[in-house]
Formats: C-alpha cells, sequence, structure tokens
C-alpha cells in the first residue's frame, strides 16, 4: 500500500516536473526567436543593411523603409519580451501579431513605401534581403511556437 | 483489428523514437542539415559560377580590341565587372587601324558612363555601336529584339531601370528602350546600347543640362574601341603587331585581348571552385564520420530496446522497417532544413555575392535549381540511411534474451 503511495507520488512529481519543463521550453521557444529578431531588425537596417544616401538633398524611399523597418523590429522585440511573461493563450496571440507584424516589413519595402529601383543599389542589394532573411526566420519560428502553444494548451 | 493496430503502433513508432530522444535526434538532424547545407550551397555556388563565365565567353565576341593610349585597364574592366567609364579617340585612327593584315571583321564603339539615371540608380555605361559593322552586340540582342536600333532609341540591359512607359530618363531627356535584354552576370547588366549616330545626340543632352561627356567637337568622331575579329590564319597579338606597324604613334595605343581576359578569368574561377569542392567534400567527410559515430553509439542503448520489441513479437523486418523510417525521416527532415537554410542565404543575396565577387555570377535556370534541391535532399536521406544500417546489422545478430540479460 505504502509503496503504491510512493509509486503514484513519483509519478505525479515526474508528470510535473516534465510540465513545467514542457512550458519553459515553449515559453523560451516562443520568445527568444522574437527577442533575436526584433532586435537585429532594429540593428541591421541602421547599421549594416542601412538605406541609401540622399540624391541632391532628397531622401530616397529606401529610407523611409529602412525607418519603417526598424520600428517594426522594435514591436517584434517587444512582444518577445512580453512572450516571457504571458500565459500559453497570450502567447500564441502575440506571435501572430508577430506574423502580422512580418507581413507588413515585408509590405513596406516591395509595395507600400519601396526601395531605389537600380539592382545593384545597396538597399536592393543588402537592405531587402537582410529584412527578407530576417522576417522568414520570425514568420517559421513564431508558426512553431504557436503550433507548441496550442499543443499544450490543448492538453492543459 | 489487431494488425491494423499492430501496423498503426509500428506507423508512429518510429517517429515516437524521434521524439523520445530529443538530443540524439537534434544532434543527428544538425548533422544532416550541415552536409545538406554544405552540399547544395556549393553545388549552387558552382553553377552560378559556371552559368556567368558562360554567359560572359558568349558575350565577348571579339579576338582583339584597339583602345586609346592608357585606357586597357579601363576597357577590360568593361568587360567584366568595372565600373564605368568614358575614354575615346578620333574616327580617323579607326580607319587607318582596319587598314591592317590579318582583320577579318572590324566594329567601332563608343563608351560613355553616365551620371546616375534618375534618383536612386546607378551610373549607366553606354555603349555606342554601329549596327552596320557590328559583330559582338547584334547576334546576343537578336534572341531578344529583331528590329533596327533607330536613331535616339535605345536597348537595355537587365539592371536598367525602364519606366512603366518603356523609357529611361538620362541628362534631362527620356529616351525609348525598345528592348531590355537578359541578365548576363557581367557589367554589360548595367548598360544601355544606343547606335553611333545617336552620341552626338547624347553629347548635347548632357551639354543641355551642364554635365558635358565629351567636347562638341568630338561628339562625331569619338570612338572609344576598335573591335576586331581576326581572318584565319591569324592570332589576335599578330594582328596587333601589323597595326603597329602601320604606323609609330600606334604602339602607343591600348590592345585588349578578350580571349586572355575570359582565360584569366576562368583560371580565377576554376580555383574558386576547387578552393569550394575540397571544402564541400572535407565537410561530407567529417559529417558522414560524426553520423555513423552517433548511430555507432545509440547501438548499445538500442540493443536493449530492439530485444524487448522482439520478445513482442516483432519480426526482424519489422525492426527493419522501424530503424529505415527513423533514418528517411532524419534525412528528410535535415535535407530539406539544409537545403532552406542555404536558399536563405544564396537566392535573396545573390546580387551582393556577385558584387563581392567580381566574378560573373548568374543565377542558374529554374529547373537546374530544383534538381539540385531534390538531388540534395535524395542525398541526406540515402547518407541517413546508410548510416543506420550499421545499427541495423548489429541489433540483428545477437538472441533478444541474452541481450536483455546483458550486464545483469
Amino acid at each position: 500500500m505504502a509503496r503504491d503511495c510512493q509509486q503514484k507520488l513519483r509519478v505525479s512529481t515526474m508528470n510535473a516536473l516534465r510540465k513545467r519543463e514542457e512550458v519553459m521550453k515553449n515559453k523560451l521557444f516562443a520568445s527568444i526567436p522574437n527577442i533575436v529578431f526584433g532586435a537585429l531588425l532594429v540593428i541591421a537596417p541602421q547599421t549594416f543593411a542601412h538605406a541609401c544616401g540622399a540624391h541632391d538633398g532628397m531622401m530616397p524611399a529606401c529610407h523611409y523603409s529602412q525607418q519603417a523597418a526598424t520600428g517594426i523590429g522594435a514591436v517584434i522585440l517587444v512582444l518577445g519580451l512580453v512572450a516571457l511573461i504571458v500565459d500559453p493563450k497570450v502567447r500564441i496571440g502575440l506571435n501572430i501579431a508577430a506574423i502580422a507584424n512580418t507581413v507588413l516589413l515585408f509590405a513596406i519595402p516591395t509595395v507600400l513605401i519601396g526601395i531605389c529601383k537600380g539592382a545593384m543599389m545597396h538597399c536592393r542589394a543588402v537592405m531587402l534581403p537582410t529584412l527578407i532573411v530576417l522576417g522568414v526566420l520570425v514568420v517559421v519560428f513564431a508558426v512553431l511556437s504557436i503550433v507548441f502553444d496550442t499543443r499544450s494548451s490543448k492538453r492543459a | 483489428m489487431a494488425n491494423t493496430v499492430r501496423n498503426n503502433t509500428l506507423r508512429t513508432l518510429a517517429s515516437r523514437n524521434l521524439a523520445g530522444r530529443p538530443v540524439r535526434t537534434g544532434a543527428l538532424l544538425a548533422v544532416v542539415t550541415i552536409l545538406a547545407l554544405a552540399f547544395f550551397g556549393g553545388t549552387m555556388f558552382t553553377m552560378n559560377l559556371n552559368t556567368g563565365m558562360t554567359s560572359m565567353e558568349r558575350r565577348l565576341g571579339a579576338d582583339l580590341m584597339v583602345v586609346p593610349q592608357n585606357t586597357a585597364q579601363k576597357a577590360e574592366a568593361l568587360l567584366t565587372d568595372g565600373n564605368p567609364s568614358t575614354f575615346y579617340f578620333t574616327k580617323d585612327i579607326v580607319a587607318k587601324v582596319k587598314q591592317a593584315d590579318g582583320i577579318a571583321q572590324a566594329s567601332e564603339q563608343t563608351y560613355i558612363a553616365s551620371l546616375a539615371a534618375e534618383c536612386c540608380a546607378e551610373k549607366l555605361q553606354i555603349i555606342g555601336y554601329d549596327p552596320a559593322t557590328d559583330f559582338v552586340i547584334e547576334p546576343w540582342v537578336a534572341s531578344q529584339f529583331d528590329g533596327t536600333l533607330e536613331d535616339g532609341q535605345m536597348i537595355a540591359g537587365a539592371n536598367v531601370n525602364v519606366s512603366t512607359d518603356g523609357t529611361v530618363e538620362l541628362y534631362g531627356r527620356r529616351w525609348s528602350i525598345v528592348a531590355q535584354l537578359a541578365a548576363t552576370g557581367t557589367n554589360l547588366d548595367n548598360s544601355v546600347f544606343i547606335n553611333l549616330n545617336t552620341v552626338p545626340e547624347m553629347v548635347a543632352a548632357s551639354a543641355a543640362v551642364s554635365q558635358r561627356i565629351m567636347p562638341e567637337e568630338y561628339a562625331h568622331k569619338a570612338i572609344s574601341t576598335v573591335l576586331i575579329k581576326v581572318a584565319e590564319g591569324y592570332d589576335a597579338q599578330t594582328v596587333a603587331e601589323r597595326i603597329k606597324d602601320l604606323d609609330p604613334s600606334f604602339t602607343q595605343l591600348g590592345y585588349v585581348y578578350p580571349g586572355g581576359i575570359t582565360a584569366t578569368t576562368k583560371t580565377a574561377l576554376n580555383a574558386l571552385v576547387t578552393y569550394l569542392a575540397v571544402f564541400v567534400a572535407a565537410i561530407w567527410i567529417m559529417g558522414v564520420i560524426v553520423l555513423l559515430a552517433v548511430f555507432a553509439s545509440s547501438v548499445n542503448e538500442r540493443k536493449r530496446e530492439f530485444a524487448s520489441l522482439r520478445i513482442l513479437g516483432a519480426t526482424r523486418g519489422m525492426l527493419a522497417s522501424i530503424l529505415l523510417r527513423e533514418s528517411a525521416s532524419i534525412g528528410l527532415i535535415g535535407g530539406v532544413l539544409g537545403v532552406s537554410i542555404a536558399s536563405l542565404a544564396i537566392f535573396p543575396f545573390s546580387t551582393l555575392i556577385s558584387r563581392q565577387l567580381q566574378l560573373p555570377y548568374l543565377q542558374a535556370s529554374l529547373p537546374a535549381v530544383f534538381g539540385i534541391m531534390i538531388l540534395t535532399v535524395l542525398c541526406a536521406v540515402v547518407i541517413a540511411i546508410v548510416g543506420s544500417v550499421i545499427v541495423l546489422v548489429r541489433v540483428g545478430r545477437p538472441e533478444a534474451y541474452l541481450v536483455l540479460r546483458e550486464g545483469e
């Protein structure tokens, strides 16, 4: 009888530990990529993946795309930080917001504001690909995180 | 009913085994991903360089270029991946040069470097050519434009920004573009082609906006190069010597041998491709060793797992099927991951890669890219399956009961 109780206690403790580990893992998975890629989206357009310089005192379209991308990066970074302290269901919402922001990130240099037309210009050769690669990574990790959080929410 | 349950269990057992051992699965996935990444990245890189080289060879139709004094380097840069430039001598020199022995065909061209065409565009190389004598540009252009290039019209290279109304603004004037050429991976992609009669118009337009590209008196007689195709039985160096013999002042002219440039570029490209192949081979050798080591190290812990399954009634065939499913899944996922990561680096950044390499770099065709993608994933699956065979052979051998009692 005592051995049974001990066994049950051990099993329930193991399950609780496993669940806690999974919750922590999902939390980190939902937040760290957004923090890292959000920070890179803030830093890259202002440093190595910058826009082109002014032409005849006039700022080109890519300059405004660069500024908007930096803002979107900051929002994704904040979403990642908030994901560290909220429930799985809220994290799902935060990651959906990160995906929506990334769609906006793609639309800004391609449709909404635009960049320089020249294929060899720095904004087209470096800034746009950098934004696209970081955006794709944000979307991939956000989708995976949504899947993991949805699964663990259902189990709970 | 029992069969269905058994099949379902066997089908899911492989994926559950993978999920139940995240560290082992992660290590195997990482190795296969690196192998796929190196293979796909290296192959695409090599293929793009070879496509660029082939394209460059096709565009350099002349055997010899005679250019003004001290401009040979600028002319060479025009053929490879240099900056646009303006240089010229006069038509009377051209007429004399054409009299030399060993010339089968000769045609003149004028090179003018534009300022940035419009806001946010890079400088263009304006190339004036004579459609009547040309043997270099027309054969290439013919596949995309079969009309005659009228005065004031232009043919644009692949990277030139053509407005939606089919024009390009240069020197405050909109020039009509009659065709835009396919990418070549060379400096010609940033060029516009005009006929020689349009050069004076261009000079006048530049003067009108106070950015004169050459003095007025040269507008009708400026020529940058004489492109020569040598006659049979002559080589380019011999013809160059014959030209120098025509007039002592011709020894001062620049002589460029496009064949030599192609050979030099090819040598640089071959060296790069060889380094790349050695690097990819080294990664594959190390990767396969690591893969075999991870599989081999899992043999001992898996012996007991498979022995238990044998006692529960699983046949050797079923065990083999579980193992093969596991390794094929790892190969497939790792292969797809490797291809995806490499694609994220190679495709969006192709312009930057081309600019940094200073070598002809041209994206290979879509069917070729898809072919390499499929081949990479297949290779990843095969290598993972081959790695798992080692486990298969070792766990299949001893009797289940003895294995279970091992270590007791």
